[in-house]
């Protein structure tokens, strides 16, 4: 199997004021192409921090992480924006669509700054919303609709520029657990169809949908388990 | 990338139509007074300009200087006797830029027609007098050459004279008495002059013109006259007129510091004018351009509130890979639309402040081009200025605390 990702004895060390808080104190894994993780601890674990890393968003303290064959830690801004741009498709707890933007728009998005010609990037759009099916909400802002079919603009979003990994971080924490149940359905369809997946969460039944589950505690990693 | 941000800003500010239309006040009144203002002081100078040079422009006047006595006793020897009539003919033929020199002999004295009689100032002239001045005849005739060879006691009237005298008859071929130093000569009146209105000799609507042989000869016995008028063959070769003129004037006074006489032309008038004009024009422009600053300084406020409310926003762009420089961009064109879409609402606001008040006023409505640019390209300048520091705000913020903020 190939792999996406690595990490190695990553660090993550924060100065609020004069305290040091150490929120990864060396975690290594690695994560194969295809494969579906979630990321389980209690808030403190150090979780965020550790998928904030993952998604290029932030700059690990120690150690090492690797990317589609690249050490992220020796890039710069301007690199790791592509990167997110290119490898990381972001599925967040808060939506985070553009609130005035419509979801053709939102979903275009990652597209405008992949340099997409205007055509494709609305073609390609489209279809994305109609695989989460939303092929009949292309022209309503998020404002207009729902918070389950707001996940699923975003998760059209995520998927819209092909990219290695899909980030979910509580993609159901604002949703209620009919809807939240539609949307990790959605998620281990893409799974099946063969994307990779990690999924940050901190309950036990969200974790459950994913084949491998590393837990984390204060730090560190706890458990790697791979379900039955 | 440019176009992009371009685009982005745009649906932006049209999300955002009141708070753009206020952050864009501030600019639409700056340009707009700026060109106003300028418009204004362009179009006032040229309606001054105008009616010096519906005066003569290539007109020049030669006058003795006032001579103070010192300590109380009157100074022995004033120019004014030196301006004789012969000067006329010398000052014609040694000046090549001059095409006439006009004698005016001034007499004041009291009028009396009919039923009234009032002080005025009467001309004493040749027929060139009515040339030099444009001043144009309105009914029957000026004073002419025959007039003067012959010392006939005829006058012409100056418009508010001839009312002031006749009220509404026609005063043609009446008769008006002078009285000047207690002794009595009767005119008969030949015509009436145009409104003229002011000029450098005073208001010429308010004096009476008869002929310079009946001025010097029968009422005074002066042989010396009170001025000159030259005029110049054209307006472009009235600055060396007046040079020649001067140059005569040294010589033939032997008056190196020009001390006894002065010559004025209508260039220096104009140039008088349009400086004082010219320096209230930029005065006012300097406090438009002031109020164009301010509101710059609220674009600044409006954009730097923005990035703030839209914290989220940065951080989600950024996450799905806008670069620093996409959000810069962003920023910088939003206040760049910003000021330049103020600036050309400012340009037709300016322009039709402008147009109201060159009818109210009466002046031309003169907009430079030069103005157009110059606060259009300041309002530009102010976007950019002011809109650098939030877009370079918004551009640095770190991704992960920027989807955090609440």
């Amino acid at each position: 199997m190939k792999k996406v990702m690595q990490i190695e004895k990553m660090t993550k060390t924060y100065h609020l004021g004069k305290v040091k808080v150490e929120a990864l104190r060396g975690i290594s894994f690695e994560i194969n192409e295809g494969e579906f993780v979630s990321i389980m601890g209690p808030s403190g674990s150090g979780k965020s921090t550790l998928m904030h890393i993952i998604g290029c968003l932030d700059y690990a303290t120690g150690g090492k992480y690797f990317l589609a064959d690249q050490d992220v830690n020796n890039l710069n801004d301007n690199q790791l924006a592509l990167f997110r741009n290119k490898k990381i498709g972001f599925v967040f707890q808060q939506f985070n669509l553009l609130p005035r933007a419509t979801n053709l728009r939102n979903v275009e998005l990652p597209m405008v700054y992949a340099g997409i010609p205007a055509k494709e990037r609305k073609k390609k759009a489209i279809k994305a919303l109609q695989d989460v099916g939303l092929g009949d909400r292309v022209n309503h802002r998020p404002n207009e609709i729902s918070g389950g079919q707001k996940q699923r603009v975003a998760i059209a979003r995520a998927l819209v520029n092909h990219p290695s990994i899909i980030l979910a971080d509580e993609p159901t924490g604002n949703l209620d657990s009919k809807t939240g149940l539609d949307i990790m359905n959605i998620i281990k369809k893409l799974h099946e169809e063969g994307n990779t997946i990690i999924l940050v969460t901190h309950e036990a039944e969200i974790a459950r949908y994913a084949k491998r589950v590393i837990h984390l505690k204060d730090g560190l990693i706890d458990k790697d388990e791979v379900a039955v | 990338m440019i176009l992009q941000g371009l685009k982005i800003a745009l649906e932006s500010l049209w999300t955002n139509k009141m708070r753009t239309f206020l952050s864009m006040l501030g600019i639409v009144i700056g340009v707009g007074a700026v060109i106003a203002i300028v418009s204004v002081g362009t179009g006032s100078t040229q309606q001054v300009t105008s009616r010096i040079a519906d005066l003569g422009s290539n007109m020049i006047t030669i006058s003795p200087r006032i001579i103070r006595g010192q300590l109380g006793r009157v100074s022995g020897g004033g120019s004014q006797e030196k301006f004789t009539l012969e000067l006329t003919d010398y000052m014609e033929s040694f000046s090549p830029s001059v095409k006439t020199v006009v004698p005016v002999k001034q007499i004041n004295g009291k009028l009396i027609s009919d039923s009234i009689n009032m002080d005025a100032t009467v001309i004493g002239t040749r027929v060139d007098y009515a040339k030099a001045n444009n001043y144009e005849i309105d009914r029957g005739a000026f004073i002419s050459e025959d007039d003067d060879r012959e010392r006939r006691q005829v006058i012409t009237l100056g418009s508010q004279l001839a009312a002031d005298l006749f009220n509404n008859e026609n005063p043609i071929g009446k008769t008006i008495k002078i009285n000047y130093n207690g002794r009595i000569f009767s005119f008969t009146v030949i015509g009436v002059m145009k409104e003229k209105g002011g000029s450098m000799a005073g208001n010429l609507d308010e004096r009476a013109y008869i002929p310079l042989s009946v001025a010097m000869d029968r009422m005074t016995t002066h042989n010396y006259v009170d001025s000159f008028i030259a005029q110049a063959y054209s307006s472009e070769r009235a600055t060396s007129a007046v040079k020649e003129i001067e140059h005569f004037m040294i010589k033939y006074l032997e008056d190196e510091d020009m001390e006894q006489f002065r010559v004025v032309s209508q260039d220096e008038i104009l140039g008088t004018v349009s400086s004082v004009t010219n320096t209230m024009t930029l005065m006012l422009g300097g406090i438009a351009a002031i109020s164009l600053l301010v509101g710059g300084i609220g674009i600044m406020n409006i954009m730097l509130v923005s990035v703030t409310e839209r914290t989220r926003e940065i951080g989600t762009r950024k996450a799905l890979g806008a670069k620093n420089k996409n959000i810069l961009l962003q920023f910088l064109m939003e206040s760049l639309s910003l000021s330049s879409l103020g600036g050309i609402v400012g340009i037709g606001f300016g322009w039709v402040a402008a147009y109201f008040l060159s009818q109210y006023g009466n002046w031309p409505l003169v907009i430079s081009s030069i103005s157009i640019i110059i606060a259009f390209g300041f309002a530009l300048f102010i976007g950019i200025f002011f809109g650098l520091y939030p877009a370079m705000k918004a551009a640095q913020m770190n991704p992960v605390d920027a989807l955090r903020y609440e």
